[in-house]
C-alpha cells in the first residue's frame, strides 16, 4: 500500500509553556512495498512523524493518505512496532500472536491460532507459545511483536526503533529476518532508526532528517541486491553518502 | 534459616499467653471481669461453640460482610472503570467523592438504622459505604495507569474500543482492583463489628457486646479472638489470589 505525507507540520507545548515545533512541512511519497528508513538524530520527529502516519498522533498542519484514503485514526492496515515493549503481559505468546486476528476474524479461532503457531515456527519461537512475555528476552519479545502485527496482514508496517535495545549480534538476525518476512508479506515497511548501518542494510530509501524543527534533510535510494553485505565496498560507499547527508558532526551516539 | 522463619513469629504469642496465665489465672492479679484468664476464655469458647451461637454469629458476620462487599464491588468497580477511562466524568463527579470518602462510615449508622431500621440491612449497608470508595479509587488508579503502549498497540491490531476495554484495560487494571478489594475486606470487617454493636441483633459484634453487657467477658475475648483470626484468613486468601496475578 502507498502512503502519501502532505504538508505535515507538528508542534508540542512543553511544560514550560514554549512551544516546540517537531515537524516542519514534511512531504513523503511512499510506493507500495517499499522499505523506509527515517533517518536521523535524537529530537528530528521522525518518531512523531511515524505515529502521525500511523494515526495515533494529529497534525497540526496537513494530512496523510494510504490507500485506503485519509488517515483519521489508528487502524489494522497501518501495524505498528513500538520501540519499547508492547506484547500483552497476560496473555501468552500464542494469543500475544494471534490478537490480530482475533480481532477481525472472531469466528475462526481454530485457523487463527494454526496460522500463529506456523508463523512463530519460522522464526524458530515454537517452543515459547504457551510462555508470558516476561519470560522470554528482549530480541524475542521483539520478534514475537513483528509477528503479531505481521500475521495481520498488514499493507504497512510502522516500526519505531524496534532493535534498540537488543545486542548488535541480535540486532543483525533480526534485521535478516526482517528482510525475510517483508518479502513474503508484500507489505511497505516505513523504519525508523538512528543507525546509519541499520539504515543501509535494511532500505530501498533511506529519508534523512534533522532537527530544529524537524525536515527533511535529502533522500538516498539504494539499489544494493540483498542480502546485503556489510563489507562490501558498495555498501561502504553508500554508508558514506548517508552519513554526508546527515552531516555526521549532528549526529549523537 | 527455614526454622527460624518458623519460630520467630511464634515466640511472641506464647510469652503473651504464658504472662496473661500467670498474672490472670496463677496469681489472681486482675479480676476476670477485668480480663478474663485462658481458662475462662477457654471455657467460654467450649459453651458457645457448643451452644451453636459462635457459629451462627460468625456466619452471620461473614455473610455480611461478603454482601456488603460484593454490593460494593458491584457499584464501584464498573464505576472505576467509567471514571478512570473519562477524565471530564471524574472531574464531575470529584468534589462529591473527595466529600463522601472522609466521612467514616461508622458516621453513617444513624442514618442506616433510620432507613432500614434493625437487623442485617443497616450493617450490609454501612459496610458498603465503607468499601465502595477503597475500590473505587483503586480501580480508577488501575485503569489510569493503563500502559499507552499496550492499548495503541492493540488499535493499531483493529481492536475496537469495547475489546480494548475487555482484553487490555481491565486486566492491567486487575491488580490494583483486587488490592482494592483487599483493602475494602478489612474495611469491611471493622465496619461490620461496629455496626453490629449498635443497629443490629446478630453476628459477632452483638455477641462480644451482649456478653460484656452480662460481664461475660471470656466470651467477649472469644469474638475478638475470632475476628482477628477470619481477618489472617481472609487476608492470606487475598493474598493468593494476588499471586496468581503475575503481571
Amino acid at each position: 500500500m502507498a502512503i502519501k505525507v502532505n504538508h505535515i507540520s507538528k508542534s508540542f507545548k512543553q511544560e514550560d509553556k514554549d512551544i516546540l515545533q517537531v515537524l516542519d512541512d514534511i512531504n513523503l511519497d511512499i510506493k507500495d512495498r517499499e522499505f523506509i528508513c527515517l533517518l536521523g538524530p535524537s529530537g528530528c520527529g521522525k518518531t512523531t512523524l511515524l505515529r502521525i502516519i500511523a494515526g495515533l498522533d494529529k497534525p497540526d498542519i496537513g494530512e496523510v493518505h494510504d490507500g485506503t484514503g485519509l488517515v483519521t485514526g489508528p487502524s489494522k492496515e497501518r501495524g505498528f512496532i513500538f520501540q519499547q515493549y508492547s506484547l500483552f503481559p497476560w496473555m501468552t505468546v500464542l494469543d500475544n500472536v494471534q490478537f490480530g486476528l482475533n480481532m477481525s476474524h472472531p469466528d475462526q479461532k481454530e485457523k487463527n491460532a494454526e496460522d500463529a503457531k506456523r508463523y512463530l515456527q519460522r522464526v524458530g519461537l515454537e517452543n515459547f507459545q504457551n510462555s508470558y512475555p516476561h519470560q522470554l528476552s528482549g530480541g524475542m519479545k521483539q520478534r514475537v511483536a513483528i509477528i503479531r502485527s505481521l500475521l495481520n496482514h498488514t499493507p504497512v508496517q510502522l516500526m519505531d526503533e524496534p532493535f534498540s535495545a537488543v545486542d548488535m549480534q541480535t540486532r543483525h538476525i533480526l534485521q535478516e529476518q526482517l528482510i525475510g518476512v517483508w518479502k513474503r508479506f508484500d507489505t511497505t515497511i516505513v523504519f525508523v532508526t538512528h543507525d546509519v548501518d541499520e539504515a543501509v542494510f535494511l532500505a530501498d530509501k533511506v529519508v534523512v532528517m534533522d532537527k530544529n524543527p524537524g525536515h527533511v534533510k535529502d533522500i538516498v535510494s539504494i539499489d544494493l541486491e540483498r542480502p546485503r553485505k556489510r563489507e562490501s565496498a558498495e555498501f561502504i560507499k553508500i554508508q558514506e553518502e548517508v552519513m554526508d547527508a546527515l552531516g555526521v558532526e549532528d549526529m549523537e551516539g | 534459616m527455614n526454622t527460624k522463619k518458623i519460630v520467630m513469629p511464634i515466640i511472641l504469642p506464647i510469652a503473651i499467653l504464658i504472662v496473661w496465665f500467670i498474672i490472670t489465672d496463677v496469681l489472681g492479679l486482675i479480676t476476670s471481669y477485668t480480663l478474663p484468664g485462658p481458662i475462662e476464655v477457654c471455657q467460654s469458647a467450649y459453651t458457645i461453640f457448643f451452644d451453636g451461637r459462635l457459629i451462627k454469629d460468625t456466619i452471620d458476620t461473614l455473610f455480611k460482610v461478603f454482601s456488603g462487599l460484593i454490593l460494593a464491588s458491584i457499584v464501584a468497580i464498573p464505576l472505576g472503570i467509567l471514571l478512570g477511562s473519562f477524565q471530564s466524568l471524574e472531574d464531575f463527579c470529584s468534589i462529591v467523592i473527595s466529600i463522601l470518602r472522609p466521612i467514616p462510615p461508622i458516621a453513617w449508622i444513624p442514618f442506616s438504622i433510620l432507613w432500614f431500621g434493625i437487623g442485617t440491612m443497616p450493617a450490609i449497608f454501612i459496610i458498603f459505604i465503607g468499601c465502595v470508595f477503597p475500590i473505587l479509587v483503586y480501580t480508577m488508579d488501575g485503569v489510569k495507569r493503563t500502559p499507552k503502549v499496550l492499548i495503541e498497540a492493540a488499535q493499531t491490531l483493529g481492536a475496537k474500543p469495547l475489546d480494548i476495554l475487555y482484553r487490555i484495560t481491565l486486566p492491567s487494571a486487575l491488580p490494583y482492583i483486587v488490592s482494592g478489594l483487599k483493602v475494602g475486606v478489612s474495611i469491611a470487617l471493622m465496619c461490620t463489628i461496629s455496626a453490629e454493636m449498635i443497629g443490629s441483633s446478630s453476628g459477632l459484634g452483638y455477641l462480644i457486646l451482649t456478653a460484656t453487657n452480662l460481664f461475660d467477658t471470656g466470651t467477649t475475648v472469644v469474638g475478638m479472638l475470632v475476628i482477628g483470626i477470619i481477618g489472617i484468613v481472609l487476608d492470606y486468601l487475598f493474598r493468593k489470589a494476588q499471586d496468581q496475578i503475575f503481571w
